[in-house]
């Protein structure tokens, strides 16, 4: 049982359901419902609605699009992929072969990559939120930045630095150990660590800032030291940090920009790429791809149980109105040279790497045979016939697609944070489920399932417009964003909500008013997240793109793949220093424009 | 309503905005990978007057769309370089047949054209020259066996045929100069054992040429004279015989009459003096380094002759089905 537990008067079982949370077996009323009776109705009855609305987008634009694909696997008939309308075949291969053995290495390498995330990602968020770290602000930035940078970026970079001939052997520190080292197993679970460390440092910085003083005030008045108050404390963190876990493993098995690079050259096969393989042979094998693609997803199954047998049975609620600003713990000299250190230390391997990428890839106009420094590239990218249209769409994209999905995660992200039930755990598989999927089976699975010729005939023809392509978007973003807002939703009383309820507000406005300030903050993290997740998209948007429209990702990739590599990167650089520009922009309008009593929700004071 | 009225204004205008504005024409939709290809249907849509919209990719993600779509197919025309794909994608009827242009073909186009005309050359490029940097390579390789011998131990990269569509043809002319796949594949066995480096697609791979991580790089003829004018040290050799890799169009047998006479035009144009000038333009140091199909077309100054050199045509017929499997091979068994 945590602190939370303990404490009664933050128990959200002991606070009245809201009207809005009442289940449809209410008992009707004897007397003739008084007016704000009826008003609660009619909210509950919007509330379900909106639920079941929810659960027709999640089965429409998730569920169906990745069923039609996985299919595949057993029925490749299904659509026109193959003769047989039933076969084990496919599945049959990934228990052989290679096959099998990147399934095997994606496992493990993406548990020990989400652990790593998690092991570096928590230590930070509690330094950068709770003391006095030097460059603290600079901190949250810097995380923007690793989610920014498209993972193929620092797998480049890294792979530039330490091949034979490499940036390192350049300046006389090249090292056999080093190369081998980072070209193999080890270099791949760093760098997919790397990756999930913004992850972990999201989704806990998030639930840290409804995580008020007075737990830890509470174990150290009854004397627990300092390292016994965080074992109080962390508990409470729970499932941020399974969360964390969750989404590290499961945005770690399904990426491909390292698979496809550093993974890849250092023959280090892991299962996305071998999906990728699939579709991208000629002629392309969906059902082969469809085979790996059910084991992704039946991957997942494992963090979720674990975190589901972690999580029962216990309230998360801890943030109300009587939450205190937590105090901000002043470090000694050595202790901030320490952690300042660990830090710079992090940042200097998740973007020192790729940004010598960058410079050797993009500011080398020679593909790097020199190190004479020119902006060549960069001029080039200028003279792109038509080189902002691409920044500009994705630049649409990734506003709309991060506004709807915020609001969509949001809600999903308050079904999950209720109590469990067969309806919301099937609900928190299929998301995280659909994490552990490439973006690749999305889009194929978007195609299956949106262009069939009886929805053609009856006027539906959304492939290969960009509706479709920002519905994939946002049913690709949902579950990640969805995951990252559990954490601070699940800690969100009821009793906030009803307070404002008890002093006259309706429904709508109560929600304004007393739960929004709450998590105003987790909301624009949310938002940011998507948009930078999108910003850089590849996989889906090379499939589903309106023909005529391509996306930055696809004009990027054009040139990074074909003759013009320098090009390539430089058009990467000036897309992320673009994103990052929109990113900050956001945190100063939040600053500048949040009411203050919002930005007090998860502050700190001087210790 | 407002994110659809944004996003409606990043996409531009629609097919179903154009016809909404009176125009009867059916927008073609062009799938290709060729750098040029923006250049191309800019000068055809001036030209012709027809609504044009390019989805360009790189080729795996196009044969992937056609390949997920073809029950409902969206796209009219196919504009990629090789012609397995081609081959397999006629054998599967989806290609329209006996679409060739009136032209007079030159002895390099005489000798890829398909028998049934069912896809058309539009330019030669070449798999795969030898390309090195002189100012580490003084004396390059002059045949393929010498590549095996331990002097180029470590110094060869090659893309990998997964993700580089060029390289497949590569392989399958080796194989094909060699006698046998047996004999084809035991050749890539012992390269492999010679530490043959494998990068993804040409760029990477000349780019661990120029870093000096390899010594000789096999790509995409366009690719290697192409980086000449970014690395002037770079040399380009080709080695007999070397595999001709032709561009092609193909059109959507499933396509609307409308469409189809649209793509014909489309073919006609790019093979019309007008159309190589412009795909001749429009990516000077990519795309734009082939060798021509046409009589009295001649290639961008600079591009070596191949008068020396043995030049060789493989049947996509024969290996287009063999594709995949060989595919296969190579990755589980050269790049692993």
């Amino acid at each position: 049982m945590t602190l939370a537990d303990r404490d009664s008067g933050l128990l959200a079982r002991d606070v009245p359901a809201p009207a809005g949370d009442q289940g449809a077996g209410c008992n009707p009323p004897a007397s003739p419902p008084s007016p704000g009776r009826v008003t609660a109705s009619r909210f509950a009855a919007a509330g379900r609605a909106v639920r079941f609305g929810l659960w027709g987008l999640v089965a429409l634009f998730i569920l169906v699009p990745c069923v039609c694909f996985l299919a595949l696997s057993v029925s490749p008939r299904l659509f026109d992929q193959g003769p047989q309308w039933f076969t084990l075949a496919y599945l049959k291969t990934i228990f052989t072969g290679t096959t099998a053995v990147s399934i095997v290495d994606s496992l493990w390498v993406s548990a020990s990559a989400a652990l790593l995330g998690l092991v570096i990602g928590l230590p930070i968020a509690w330094l950068a939120g709770r003391t006095s770290l030097p460059g603290r602000r600079f901190v949250s930035l810097g995380m923007w930045l690793v989610l920014l940078l498209p993972s193929w970026l620092p797998g480049i970079g890294w792979e530039r630095l330490v091949v034979k001939d490499g940036v390192l052997t350049r300046f006389g520190l090249g090292s056999a150990f080093v190369t081998h080292a980072i070209m193999g197993p080890f270099g791949v679970v760093l760098l997919l660590g790397l990756r999930a460390v913004p992850f972990a440092y999201l989704t806990i910085t998030a639930s840290l800032a409804g995580l008020g003083q007075e737990f830890e005030d509470a174990a150290r008045v009854h004397g627990a030291s300092r390292s016994a108050a965080l074992r109080l404390v962390l508990p409470i963190l729970a499932p941020a940090i399974w969360s964390a876990l969750a989404i590290g493993f499961a945005e770690s098995i399904s990426d491909f920009g390292v698979a496809y690079t550093l993974a890849y050259n250092s023959h280090f096969s892991l299962a996305t790429y071998q999906l990728y393989a699939a579709i991208d042979n000629f002629p392309p094998s969906f059902p082969a791809a469809a085979a790996i693609g059910l084991v992704l997803v039946a991957s997942v199954a494992l963090p979720l149980a674990l975190q589901a047998r972690a999580l029962s049975g216990r309230s998360y609620a801890v943030l109300s109105a009587r939450t205190r600003q937590a105090v901000r713990r002043q470090l000694s000299t050595k202790g901030a040279i320490l952690a300042t250190g660990c830090v710079a230390l992090f940042f200097a391997l998740a973007l020192g790497a790729p940004a010598i990428g960058t410079v050797t890839g993009s500011l080398l106009a020679d593909f790097g045979a020199s190190n004479r420094v020119t902006f060549a590239n960069y001029a080039g990218v200028l003279h792109i016939p038509g080189v902002s249209g691409p920044i500009y769409r994705s630049l649409v994209y990734g506003v709309v697609t991060a506004s709807i999905t915020v609001v969509a995660g949001f809600m999903v992200a308050r079904l999950l944070s209720r109590r469990r039930t067969r309806s919301t755990a099937m609900l928190d598989f299929l998301l995280l489920a659909t994490v552990a999927l490439p973006g690749v089976v999305f889009a194929a699975g978007y195609i299956f399932a949106y262009n069939l010729p009886f929805l053609s005939r009856i006027g539906v023809d959304i492939y290969q417009t960009v509706w479709l392509l920002v519905i994939g978007y946002i049913a690709s973003s949902l579950p990640t964003n969805a995951r990252v807002l559990v954490g601070p939703v699940s800690q969100v009383q009821p009793s906030l909500h009803d307070a404002a309820r008890a002093h006259g507000a309706g429904p709508v406005r109560a929600w304004l008013s007393a739960v929004l300030p709450a998590v105003s903050r987790p909301v624009v993290m949310a938002w940011l997240f998507t948009f930078c997740g999108i910003f850089l998209e590849l996989p889906m948007s090379q499939l589903l793109y309106a023909p005529g429209s391509p996306p930055l990702s696809v004009a990027i990739n054009l040139n990074v793949a074909g003759y013009h590599f320098g090009l390539g990167l430089a058009q990467a650089v000036i897309g992320v220093a673009i994103a990052l520009c929109l990113v900050c922009v956001v945190l100063l309008a939040y600053r500048l424009l949040a009411p203050k009593g919002w930005r007090r929700i998860g502050s700190t004071v001087r210790g | 309503m407002c994110a659809a009225v944004v996003v409606g204004a990043a996409a531009g205008a629609t097919p179903a905005l154009a016809a909404k504005k009176g125009n009867k024409k059916v927008p073609l939709i062009v799938y290709s990978a060729q750098g040029y290809d923006q250049a191309v249907v800019h000068a055809f849509q001036a030209a012709t007057g027809i609504p044009t919209e390019l989805d360009t990719n790189s080729t795996g993600p196009l044969l992937a769309q056609i390949q997920a779509s073809k029950n409902n197919p969206h796209w009219g025309l196919l504009w990629v370089d090789g012609q397995t794909a081609f081959a397999e994608l006629d054998d599967e009827h989806l290609l329209v047949k006996h679409f060739e242009p009136k032209v007079k073909w030159n002895a390099l186009g005489k000798k890829v054209i398909p028998k049934d005309q069912s896809f058309v050359p539009t330019g030669i490029t070449l798999m795969a020259p030898v390309a090195y940097t002189s100012k580490v390579l003084k004396n390059p390789p002059t045949s393929w066996s010498t590549l095996l011998s331990s002097k180029w131990k470590s110094d060869v990269g090659m893309n990998t045929p997964s993700q580089s569509g060029p390289t497949y043809p590569f392989i399958a002319g080796m194989m094909s100069y060699l006698g046998s796949i047996t004999k084809g594949k035991q050749f890539f066995e012992k390269l492999k054992a010679n530490g043959l480096v494998i990068h993804t697609t040409n760029g990477p791979t000349v780019s661990a040429l120029a870093s000096g991580q390899i010594k000789i790089a096999l790509v995409q003829s366009t690719a290697a004279i192409g980086a000449e004018h970014t690395d002037p040290t770079l040399r380009v050799k080709y080695l007999s015989p070397t595999t001709m890799l032709p561009s092609n169009i193909g059109i959507d047998a499933k396509a609307t009459k409308t469409e189809i006479a649209e793509a014909k035009k489309f073919a006609a144009f790019v093979l019309s003096k007008l159309g190589q000038a412009v795909m001749k333009t429009g990516t000077p140091t990519g795309d734009s380094l082939y060798y021509p199909v046409i009589q009295g077309i001649r290639p961008r100054p600079g591009l070596p002759s191949l008068s020396s050199v043995k030049v060789q045509h493989t049947n996509p017929y024969v290996w287009g089905p063999r594709e995949a499997s060989i595919n296969s091979w190579f990755v589980n068994t050269i790049t692993k």
